[in-house]
């Protein structure tokens, strides 16, 4: 337990620590604890500039924590599946439960029927639920489990195509040095792109640099720092991008040396933005008609991005979340280049990942999990752009509910006849939320590690409680960016009998006679992690006083920015790609001879774009865009946040009145594959013919089956890309006065 | 001296993180108390849109009329620091005597729970962190930075004197303890 640190009286300590939700940020925080229950939360007390600020989610870390609904102990199924009726019974009764059903369909079915789920619920180096598990599983045989992660997928088949390389943001603070920034897609007021970046983007302003918003939403930071909002039809981004290419290109003003330089395959996308591959030249009116955008206006921002140096344009994963999203990433890593802004302080190079390469979570050091026996025998996959070989031996995670329904016959790697889930909430957080109801339904056994009744944890027949990030110690890091690194140190004990997921993995080790599968200590696994990760012993000489402060910064001579080094010195620096360049025209892409994957970034049309026949019978775009007050599902049973926002459906008060709806009026937004009800929120901040839900809230099927809890993913596909994104922010839907 | 409150609000994104961040630090359920609120105005048409918030605490105003209204005098404006603080024993409660304070105060800023009869409750300017030497909790939560508070003669030098803004007018007759400056279209 971390050492006491007293600064408001006697029995209360103060413990230096973070959260580990699915979030951008890892805030240092300061939990006053008493008699094991957290009273308090301060933020990090740093001396600006250094200061890392957290959110409104962890200022309710109190509310997560002692939650009265969390799982304190073992629970059995009563009511029927899905229902989710439980009694508590002992972990001796839920260990003899799991085994019992584990070694069954082993023995009846092969280890490939068991599915394993896990996901990004609490990511840290020890506790990180989906390794413990998949180590248990591989020494136990194998599994079949899933490939992809929901966020952004595209954005990094994108980056790798381009860049050959994922790390391909700036720390934040080098937007001081931009002078045009463009958000196209990104609302960072609400999704946290790592601590601070809000208020970077803010100064930013306040230094003077010019800010454009393109996106269906003004969103609050459109609102807050945007000097002008261009509204764009979900799906369209890369049509406007490849007519700016298509301005840039007969005006002459794209950097011709630096496209000589440092790319390949410029003139092949050339000939398809000026039509000599297809006949089509793609001007702006032509984008005009696609995306809503005035061609005046596309002409006008061609010329601005190209003449004003340096300029950042910021894509990042929302629209990427879409039917063909890696285009959008990889155009606007293109347009980066052809204005020379690649690798120069205050430009950008796109991709939309925004990560940096100092305390990147990619880079976090984790328990080792083993090889899965049931890929050993499937292809290589590591660094590949062919998404039909990832699904050779994994199940794209936007597809999970369809493999168990079709199964080997379906094409899927194997038919699944159980499922251990942790560290997620999949029926309400990826595509299709009514076929994960008819799918779970089909199992013969569910089991679910959680800490909340999620709408996934509803579906279970055996719920394993596990411990909060106060319970717990370990290191973790934020996804996209430090520099820094944070501690999480436990601030109370475990509460109720709750375990944590490499406990409870453990106890099944033994129980199954699996030897060595857990021989460390807590302390002694974190001193491992800390001395076998060449980050930290880079930039920290003393581990207690790590320990002790919950967070190391990095002090930064000058901001990252991605490919300093390529553009400075190309000599010596190739680009991690095959040609050593900028791959705008990608062999790899094309070697694929997939239609989907291009070999230069593209715009096509899709199912259910706003072209889609189907738009007759459900006219309005849906997106689904992150909480304010949720990391994505987590923490929506949590009383102060949830009362800060209202969960309503955004739609323009033209199309609402149209379909005699008022301003609160409980709606119905249906789809062919589902109805949600919810009240309307009347704006203008949305442009007409697109509606938002925001993702996360819990899936609630009545008995009619309309989804009362309003879950985004009800209506949305259980689809993917050609790039593997999962398609989020394309789905036509209509809506009614309930 | 007069304490009081800074608020830029061409940095707020609306988040509320300064209204967990109270709810928190003083323990008040969620449920209709708020001692601190972000308020919200929308204006225009599409695609001319006019997006503001207005945070909305107690402004501890130089002229507290909510002190005047309150039949058993609970409320008192402090000398030292013109904070002004209620003390919920003297109050009468919100249904015996029809919230008073509330009616009066232009800017609703005494508070009240769901319970039966609630005592007043309010922003007190987090009177336990002042004394250790730390801004209010709400100041230390925003992670825009668009809040700051002190001595109101400081705050004035330091921010100038704003005083209007979407979704607050100054009353000249309470004179709130607040410089703000204004978001325009």
């Amino acid at each position: 337990m971390n050492p006491p640190e007293s600064d408001t009286g006697s029995d209360v300590r103060v413990v230096r620590t973070t959260s580990t939700y699915d979030c951008g940020g890892r805030c240092p925080i300061k939990l006053h604890v008493r008699d094991n229950q957290i009273l308090r939360v301060e933020g990090d007390d740093a001396p600006e500039p250094h200061q890392l600020r957290t959110c409104l989610r962890c200022r309710a870390y109190k509310q997560y924590v002692h939650h009265p609904e969390r799982f304190l102990y073992p629970q059995k199924r009563v009511g029927k599946r899905g229902e989710g009726k439980f009694e508590r019974i002992s972990w001796d009764e839920a260990y003899d439960i799991f085994i019992r059903e584990l070694n069954r369909i082993k023995k009846t079915y092969g280890n490939e029927a068991i599915l394993l789920a896990t996901g990004g619920a609490y990511l840290a180096s020890l506790h990180n639920g989906g390794l413990a598990a998949s180590r248990l599983l591989n020494q136990y045989g194998g599994y079949v489990t899933h490939y992809g992660n929901i966020s952004s997928e595209g954005a990094v088949w994108a980056s790798l195509t381009q860049y050959g390389s994922v790390m391909v943001g700036h720390s934040r603070e080098d937007m001081m040095n931009s002078r045009l920034i463009i958000l196209w897609g990104w609302d960072p007021a609400r999704m946290i792109s790592g601590t601070n970046t809000m208020y970077h983007l803010i100064r930013a302003k306040e230094n003077g640099a010019r800010i454009i918003a393109i996106d269906p939403r003004y969103h609050d930071t459109a609102a807050t720092v945007a000097h002008e909002w261009i509204p764009i039809y979900p799906g369209t981004d890369t049509a406007v991008m490849v007519a700016m290419a298509n301005v840039m290109i007969k005006e002459n003003l794209h950097d011709r040396q630096f496209l000589d330089t440092y790319t390949t395959g410029f003139d092949a996308f050339a000939d398809y933005v000026l039509g000599k591959e297809d006949g089509v030249d793609k001007t702006p009116a032509w984008a005009a008609e696609i995306s809503g955008v005035d061609a005046g206006v596309i002409d006008r921002l061609a010329r601005e991005y190209a003449a004003t140096k340096p300029a950042a344009l910021m894509d990042c994963q929302g629209p990427a979340r879409s039917a063909m999203g890696e285009q959008y990433n990889r155009c606007a890593s293109t347009l980066c280049a052809m204005t020379g802004n690649v690798g120069r302080p205050g430009g950008s190079a796109g991709g939309g990942l925004m990560g940096i390469p100092v305390g990147h979570m990619f880079r976090m050091s984790a328990i080792p999990p083993g090889k899965n026996p049931f890929e050993l025998d499937g292809p290589n996959v590591k660094g590949t752009l062919d998404i039909r070989l990832r699904v050779k031996k994994r199940i794209h995670v936007n597809t999970l509910w369809d493999a168990i329904l079709e199964g080997k016959d379906g094409g899927y790697p194997s038919d699944v006849k159980m499922m251990w889930s942790m560290c997620n909430n999949y029926v309400n957080q990826i595509g299709n939320s009514n076929k994960a109801d008819r799918a779970l339904k089909q199992l013969e056994f569910i089991a679910v590690s959680e800490l909340f009744p999620t709408a996934t944890a509803r579906y279970a027949d055996l719920i394993f409680p596990v411990t909060s990030a106060a319970e717990r110690n370990d290191f973790t890091r934020p996804w996209p960016s430090g520099p820094y690194f944070t501690v999480v140190n436990e601030a109370i004990n475990p509460l109720g009998e709750c375990k944590s997921d490499l406990e409870i993995a453990s106890d099944l080790a033994e129980r199954l006679g699996i030897e060595g599968f857990n021989p460390h200590s807590e302390e002694e696994w974190l001193k491992i992690l800390f001395e076998n990760n060449p980050e930290y012993t880079t930039h920290i000489d003393d581990y207690e006083a790590f320990r002790k402060k919950g967070v190391h910064r990095v002090d930064l001579p000058e901001p990252i920015v991605a490919f300093r080094d390529q553009i400075a010195d190309p000599e010596n620096n190739p680009f991690p790609t095959p040609s050593g360049k900028i791959e705008i025209y990608s062999r790899r892409a094309a070697d694929l001879d997939n239609p989907a994957c291009p070999p230069i970034p593209k715009y096509m049309p899709t199912a259910e774009d706003r072209f889609d026949s189907l738009a007759g019978q459900y006219p309005l775009q849906l997106i689904t865009p992150h909480p304010r007050n949720r990391v994505h599902s987590e923490l929506y049973l949590v009383p102060w946040l949830k009362e800060t926002e209202e969960h309503r459906v955004w739609i323009n008060t033209r199309d609402a009145k149209a379909r005699g709806i008022e301003d609160r009026d409980e709606v119905l937004v249906c789809n062919e594959r589902g109805t949600v009800s919810l009240p309307a929120f009347l704006t203008e901040r949305i442009m007409p013919g697109v509606v938002a839900i925001f993702e996360g809230s819990w899936y609630q099927p009545d008995e009619k089956g309309v989804d009362r809890g309003a879950c985004a993913n009800t209506l949305t596909r259980d689809d993917y890309s050609g790039g593997g994104a999962c398609v989020m922010n394309t789905s036509l839907v209509e809506i009614q006065k309930a | 001296m007069q304490m009081g409150f800074y608020f830029e609000q061409t940095r707020c994104t609306g988040c509320r993180a300064c209204q967990v961040a109270c709810k928190d630090w003083h323990d008040v359920p969620a449920g209709p108390e708020n001692w601190m609120r972000v308020l919200y105005t929308e204006k225009g048409s599409f695609p001319d849109v006019f997006v503001s918030y207005m945070v909305s605490p107690c402004w501890h105003c130089v002229s507290p009329v909510c002190a005047e209204a309150c039949p058993p005098s609970a409320i008192t404006k402090r000398a030292a620091d013109g904070i002004v603080t209620v003390d919920p024993e003297t109050c009468l409660g919100k249904d015996e005597c029809g919230a008073k304070c509330l009616k009066a105060c232009p800017y609703d800023a005494p508070q009240f729970g769901p319970e039966q009869n609630a005592r007043m409750r309010k922003c007190n300017f987090c009177l336990d962190r002042l004394e250790q030497g730390k801004v209010p909790n709400c100041v230390e939560a925003c992670y825009t930075r668009a809040l700051d508070a002190g001595p109101l003669e400081e705050l004035r030098e330091k921010y100038g004197s704003g005083q209007e803004a979407e979704g607050f007018s100054s009353s000249k007759r309470t004179k709130p303890a607040v410089i703000i400056k204004a978001k325009t279209a």
